[in-house]
């Protein structure tokens, strides 16, 4: 026993040896990129996601020689949906594992909470999940010197004025009940929907709010029938939406359901069963091959991870897409300081071709959007799967919708 | 008229499971003055526990409902253990120790730690649990009602009967009664008190558990499922009286209508406004709860 593991110690520390040797002399040292995101818990699905795109990206350019000849490393951490624990994964990510810049964050607390640590040490962050509308806001120039948060998914204010005008627009509804639950993200959307309602001229017919966990929403749904409600406008998460879904059906009432993007979550579609069907969201990305950067993508995708239907679609391709900007950036640096990382993706003069659209400049120093109101397209829940609401949104040459230069 | 029927009935399913929650409460109080301030974490264990078996069960190629029925037992035994486990951990040094409020401290870490044990095993993610009654809603008279909501109802009032009806035939129930009437004296009779505190225990959280199998098929089961429910029934069971088990049916009934009521006619944001209200009332009118008796205690 005491021999053979005395062996086992001496062949350990010779490969080794061997690998560092290696390391050495073939490629220079990796560059770490920091990944926070919730890998459990209740919006776990989205987080997976995010992280498994990312990883097939990170593979993909490893695969091709790395960037500036050094390969990429992934510094993955669980902030587990949770602000405190968010912070100290982002000061753990900046002192001690010296990143260069950090992807992630599906909530938007953790991201409000963290991102100030990296805008104080100057290494940019690409939120690729998080939709509140202040999170790119958080540090503007002129009171900034610069700003080092940027994003690469669809943000509130964009979502409320799609949803509003879907209901209202193209669908024709006149009396919305606002359903939203009473997180952050939930008010601060009702706040957006109410807005964008506004600009329309139609005033919600109720407006009712729901705790995390409430398991009746009688009442709620009660009251947005009465009041004539001929459809139902949401901004909350899976397991609640599913409740309202499977309450209207309790109920014996059907109006057609439109909200955030979250109802393409697993577990609303999950939970709700048939009574989630036809559900309406805005979303980046749908599980649909129709060019073949995206064949390509969910191809690799179901085979890395041996699945079938992506858990939350839209997070795989917003975190696949966000490693390839900053990918570029770094190579257009020809660096991996912050400062130089930054400018570079202010100014990115390739186009990177992403599968959620073409990146064409996406940032500037003001605008730090990446995704504009046109990008977007609308998901239809069908038989629990995300199919495209409108085939002809996407039909032919508007299947890649990019942003408009400006 | 519908609407408030409708509403009404909605309010009785929600009521009845405050109402076993806040039973078990006083099943623990009654003997042994303590409360276990983990309950609403029995009921979460339960149900998980229930779920892993149930899903088992299909597993092996049965009905969802044959499934079911054959899970009660596992979860029962499960309660029972956890309960005296509880009681063997938490509640018996204190109460040994002549510690006045070093049960509720212990049964509050006791919650924790069977929080985060569950999350390790079953995840955080919140779980869908298989409905073992068709899912889609009567029609009574107007009044729409899922099949599980009845199960709800019949249930909680089965099993309460059950333990109401152990403790007055058996002789074991019998021994808790005396506990329950005079500690003191029961033991000067020979009954072994603390035996029956543990068993009171066993009991509490077997009722806890069994709550959380009849709710989980209409919510979702997940480790966090108990915190709100163990809160709200800890207030049922102030507002109805802590020695009353009627009180508790009665105060969970009322707690779960006017909610649903509030909801609807002022609004939904002040949904849970009311039965703090109603219980800062009953603390300072009545304070032994609406039916509960006023106990004198002698120095």
């Amino acid at each position: 026993m005491r021999v053979s593991g005395m062996i086992a110690a001496v062949a350990a520390s010779i490969a080794m040896a061997g690998v560092s040797i290696a390391g050495v002399a073939v490629a220079a040292e990796p560059i770490k990129i920091g990944l926070s995101g919730p890998f459990t818990g209740g919006s776990s699905s989205m987080g997976v996601s995010m992280r498994d795109g990312v990883k097939l990206a990170v593979t993909e350019i490893n695969k091709s020689g790395g960037v500036l000849g050094r390969q990429l490393v992934l510094v993955e951490r669980d902030d587990e949906a949770k602000n405190e624990v968010g912070v100290q994964i982002a000061q753990e990510l900046i002192n001690k594992e010296g990143v260069v810049a950090t992807l992630g964050y599906i909530n938007t607390g953790v991201a409000l909470a963290s991102q100030r640590f990296y805008q104080e040490a100057e290494i940019p962050v690409i939120n690729n999940v998080a939709t509140g509308t202040v999170i790119s806001k958080q540090f503007l120039p002129p009171d900034n010197k610069s700003n080092y948060i940027f994003r690469t998914s669809a943000n509130d204010a964009i979502q409320s004025v799609m949803i509003a005008d879907e209901a209202v627009k193209r669908q024709g509804f006149k009396k919305p009940a606002i359903l939203a639950d009473s997180t952050n993200y939930g008010q601060l959307g009702r706040a957006d929907l109410e807005k964008a309602l506004a600009a329309l001229n139609v005033k919600p017919v109720a407006t009712e709010k729901f705790n995390i966990g409430d398991t009746d929403m009688t009442a709620q749904l009660l009251r947005a029938k009465e009041a004539g409600a001929d459809v139902i406008l949401t901004y909350a998460i899976g397991p609640e939406l599913a409740q309202i879904a499977n309450g209207m059906a309790k109920l014996g009432w059907k109006v057609p359901m439109i909200g955030s993007w979250t109802l393409s979550m697993a577990s609303f579609i999950d939970t709700a069963g048939p009574n989630g069907d036809g559900a309406l969201m805005p979303q980046t990305f749908i599980q649909l091959p129709d060019t073949p950067k995206r064949k390509a993508f969910i191809e690799a995708y179901q085979a890395a991870y041996k699945i079938d239907r992506m858990p939350s679609p839209v997070s795989a391709a917003q975190g696949y897409d966000s490693v390839f900007l900053l990918a570029a950036a770094i190579t257009q640096a020809g660096s991996t300081d912050g400062r130089k990382i930054r400018e570079a993706l202010e100014n990115l003069n390739t186009k990177v071709e992403g599968v959620v659209t073409i990146y064409d400049r996406p940032f500037s120093a003001t605008d730090h959007e990446a995704i504009t109101g046109n990008i977007p397209v609308f998901g239809l829940v069908k038989g629990g799967r995300v199919v495209a609401a409108h085939p002809e949104d996407i039909a032919g040459d508007k299947a890649v919708r990019v942003k408009p230069k400006n | 008229m519908n609407i408030l029927s409708q509403l009404i009935v909605s309010g009785i399913a929600v009521g009845m499971i405050y109402g076993v929650i806040a039973f078990s409460y006083q099943l623990t109080f009654a003997t042994s003055k303590t409360l276990n301030f983990g309950q609403g974490e029995a009921l979460m264990l339960g149900a998980l526990v229930g779920l892993t078996t149930v899903n088992f069960l299909i597993g092996q190629a049965l009905g969802t409902p044959l499934a079911y029925l054959l899970m009660l037992p596992v979860v029962f035994a499960f309660g029972l253990a956890q309960g005296a486990l509880v009681e063997y951990l938490g509640v018996r040094p204190a109460v040994k120790a002549n510690s006045e409020a070093g049960w509720i401290m212990a049964t509050i870490a006791l919650g924790i730690i069977f929080r985060n044990l569950a999350e390790n095993i079953w995840g955080r993610d919140a779980l869908r649990f298989p409905s073992p009654l068709p899912e889609a809603s009567l029609n009574i008279l107007g009044v729409r009602i899922q099949p599980m909501e009845i199960a709800i109802v019949v249930g909680a009032l089965v099993i309460m009967l059950a333990v109401e009806v152990f403790n007055r035939r058996s002789i074991f129930g019998k021994a808790v009664v005396a506990t329950a009437n005079d500690r003191d004296a029961a033991g000067l009779m020979g009954i072994d008190t603390r035996r029956v505190i543990t068993f009171s225990y066993a009991l509490s959280s077997m009722t806890a558990a069994f709550a959380g199998v009849l709710i989980a098929p209409v919510t979702l089961t997940g480790a966090t499922m108990g915190a709100v429910l163990g809160l709200k029934a800890f207030a049922v069971a102030i507002i109805g009286g802590l020695s009353s088990g009627m009180g508790v049916i009665v105060g969970g009934l009322i707690l779960g209508i006017t909610e649903t009521l509030t909801g609807y006619y002022i609004s939904t944001g002040y949904k849970d406004v009311p039965g703090l209200v109603l219980l800062l009332l009953v603390l300072s009118l009545k304070p032994s709860g609406l039916f509960g008796r006023a106990t004198i205690k002698k120095v």
